[in-house]
């Protein structure tokens, strides 16, 4: 190795290191408060799930009445745990991947807050009994401009971050994660103007609505996601991505066709005929575009195997992928205009694709992001592999069963319904059985993510090891080549702070 | 490509479904025109203007801000998309006997003094468009539509046949009051610990007023008003009460 080689080295790894500091308390808020509300989210979950099959479970009382649990749930889950999740790891990427110190980390961290600030109040708001009715936007008017703020004062210098980089390559992440940064405002603030302050015709205003969680997942949660993964994969296994072409083709069918998807939701209401059944092709058509993301990560990861199964980031991403995979297919199978989509309008089928989109595609990735990420930032190992694994394993568990009871549970249920010559509660009463097992995979969830939000904790607070060697998912003894677990060695002598 | 090229051709891919999708139909739609009612038998052609009685923006809100979307529909798809109009307690009245059938699929003129159309996004309860319907014709016999209402948002599994209902109760829409008097005429038919009566307050009160005026039942024009010709199933359409 020549002189000049092991400088550059010496000098990739100070860069790194120092944009890695630069970020270490934006991304820990974000990603210690994400995983704070994802807590509050789940168990505003099981609370509501269990009133779906014990209506008199804390029943009568205003705050805790299913339709305003239930909002709640999903919006401290979208906002508070999504976004955040999402926001820890734009900026870190974007700075690794620009090699840009940040420089404004006072601002974000302080933006992070005003963010925190106004999920909160629309939560309370939302259970106060103030939420406007609009899914996914139930947080009363004053949150959306507080959340747009905040958002710009938190993404801003990720833009500056990426127009200054040094020349050179693109790569597939940055695509993802730029073309993210500029669809969710756009979005976000159409679909605020149009609700809050242009009042039109109430069933286009719901409409607008179901395109915005629409392309909420589609073009903010989906784009972040695959850029992480596309980050992770070739990183962790030190290979670069198996086909630059497919990705590009991956990333732009996503950018053509989703923006038209989400007005399937209103099929069969008096809006212009098209939009609808149009709404349902975009939707089937995600599976062009997660296919060939999902073809291009396995392909990457699949030489090594070994590294897939012992790294925590690499396992959980690629259990996001396989999220990724399933979620493809129930687009098309939920969105069928002449069988399925009937079926599944007005059913269990719709939270079912939320939560398979949200928690086993984005917040799989985002757990393997972080489990990359954290060690970086606060230059402490993960504690303990134990606790990674039943992190791993209870959320597998339990969004498999999850996915699978709601969207089969919606399915039956709208078999029932669309059975009009037998009474309502036969089709009612399909739906029993499923939300009774929701409740208790929503738990073996919430079990799951205490050990994590206590892992995140610890570390948070510098209790991580001081190792140089990563914790990974194998057993200690024998043939390990990072030595054994708990491993102290030469990193204690570089301080934390 | 540069980031110039790349931020065009996204604004572009973005911009074409935001314009075709979200932007030209909303403001469309602000102004739609207003439907003849078709000439009736003296020959005159009426504009329809769709008329709607109570409380309605602030029982929207109450109904908005309890999350009832989460679990009701307010929509009657047309058969295409659906077999909502064949249920004849979601999408009308039906009685043979008399040749009344008022069952029609949902039109863009069905909302009129709400922000928000609450089509809702699931049926774990039954669609409400016509709740104000099989109210008045099925359930309260002996009672008015809005005590049956009351009752039953006070407690939605007090009647057995409603006994395994999920609906939630809201109760928290309800005041007791120390009766002064002659008791109130909305008060409900039983008493609190020490006697006080059991009210409704103002949001029930706007609630129960908008969901009474959930009803399709005025005539419209000809070219909304669908009636299942031949239902697709040779079983007849068994009116059942929903719970």
């Amino acid at each position: 190795m020549s002189t000049e080689t092991v400088n550059t080295n010496l000098q990739d790894a100070q860069l790194r290191a120092g944009i890695d500091r630069s970020l270490r308390h934006p991304v820990m808020f974000f990603l210690v408060s994400g995983a704070a509300w994802l807590v509050v989210s789940i168990v505003l979950g099981i609370i509501s799930s269990a009133k779906m099959h014990a209506p008199e479970f804390m029943d009568g009382c205003s705050w805790f009445t299913y339709g305003r649990t239930q909002a709640a749930h999903l919006n401290a889950l979208i906002y508070g745990w999504g976004f955040q999740a999402a926001f820890g790891v734009i900026i870190w990427i974007m700075s690794r991947l620009s090699r840009q110190e940040c420089k404004a980390a006072g601002i974000i961290l302080t933006a992070g807050h005003v963010w925190n600030l106004g999920v909160m109040a629309g939560v309370i708001g939302i259970i106060a009994g103030y939420g406007t009715g609009m899914p996914w936007m139930e947080f009363p008017s004053f949150a959306w401009p507080v959340l747009l703020l905040s958002y710009f004062a938190i993404i801003t210098w990720s833009m500056v971050q990426f127009k200054v980089r040094p020349e050179g390559h693109v790569y597939i992440s940055q695509w993802y994660l730029l073309a993210a940064m500029i669809w969710f405002p756009w979005v976000f603030l159409t679909a605020n103007l149009l609700l809050h302050v242009f009042p039109g015709h109430p069933v286009m205003a719901n409409g607008i609505n179901a395109w915005y969680k629409s392309s909420l997942i589609f073009l903010f949660f989906t784009p972040v996601a695959l850029s992480a993964a596309f980050y992770l994969t070739p990183k962790v296994t030190g290979r670069p991505i198996y086909s630059y072409s497919l990705a590009r083709l991956g990333f732009w069918s996503l950018a053509i066709i989703m923006p038209w998807a989400g007005m399937q939701k209103l099929a069969g209401a008096p809006i212009p005929f098209f939009m609808p059944y149009l709404g349902a092709a975009a939707t089937i058509l995600f599976f062009v575009p997660a296919i060939a993301a999902v073809f291009n990560i396995l392909r990457t990861a699949s030489a090594d195997m070994e590294i897939v199964n012992n790294s925590p980031s690499l396992r959980f991403t690629m259990a996001g992928v396989f999220g990724l995979l399933v979620m493809a297919v129930a687009a098309v199978f939920l969105n069928l205009p002449g069988s399925t989509l009937k079926l599944t309008q007005f059913s269990l089928s719709g939270y079912g694709f939320e939560i398979l989109a949200i928690y086993a595609f984005f917040s799989f990735v985002m757990f393997g992001a972080i489990y990359f990420i954290v060690p970086r930032v606060t230059r402490r190992e993960w504690i303990s592999r134990r606790l990674i694994k039943m992190h791993f394993f209870f959320s597998i568990y339990g969004i498999i069963t999850v996915a699978i009871v709601a969207i089969f549970g919606g399915w039956m249920q709208g078999i029932g319904q669309e059975k009009f010559y037998q009474p309502w509660e036969s089709a009612a009463l399909r739906a029993y059985p499923y939300v009774w097992a929701m409740t208790i995979t929503w738990c073996f969830i919430l079990f799951s993510n205490l050990f994590f939000f206590l892992h995140l904790i610890f570390m948070w607070m510098g209790l991580g090891r001081r190792s140089i060697h990563p914790t990974l998912l194998i057993s200690a003894h024998g043939h390990s080549p990072h030595g054994e677990e708990g491993d102290i060695d030469n990193a204690g002598t570089v301080s934390a702070h | 490509m540069s980031f110039r090229t790349f931020f065009l051709s996204l604004s572009a891919s973005f911009g074409v479904a935001w314009l075709a999708m979200v932007i030209v139909p909303y403001f469309k739609m602000r102004t739609i025109e207003p439907v003849a009612m078709g000439e009736d038998a003296t020959g005159t052609n009426a504009v329809y203007i769709p008329k709607r009685a109570g409380r309605i923006a602030d029982g929207s809100q109450v109904y908005a801000a309890n999350g009832c979307y989460l679990c009701h529909t307010q929509l009657i798809r047309p058969d295409y998309a659906g077999n909502d109009v064949y249920r004849t307690d979601f999408a009308g009245y039906v009685n043979k006997e008399e040749g009344i059938d008022t069952r029609r699929e949902t039109n863009a003129f069905d909302y009129p003094s709400e922000k928000f159309a609450h089509i809702g996004i699931n049926r774990v309860g039954p669609d409400l468009s016509n709740l104000a319907v099989r109210i008045e014709a099925n359930y309260a016999k002996d009672i008015s539509p809005e005590q049956w209402l009351y009752r039953y948002l006070y407690n939605p599994r007090h009647q057995p046949a409603r006994s395994h209902s999920n609906c939630p109760s809201f109760r928290f829409l309800f005041d007791e009051k120390k009766v002064t008097g002659n008791p109130s005429d909305t008060a409900l038919p039983f008493h609190g610990e020490n006697g006080e009566e059991i009210v409704p307050n103002p949001d029930g009160r706007a609630l129960v007023s908008y969901l009474l005026s959930l009803k399709k039942d005025n005539p419209v024009p000809v070219v909304f008003d669908f009636k299942p010709a031949a239902e697709p199933s040779a079983k007849p359409a068994a009116k059942t009460p929903a719970p």
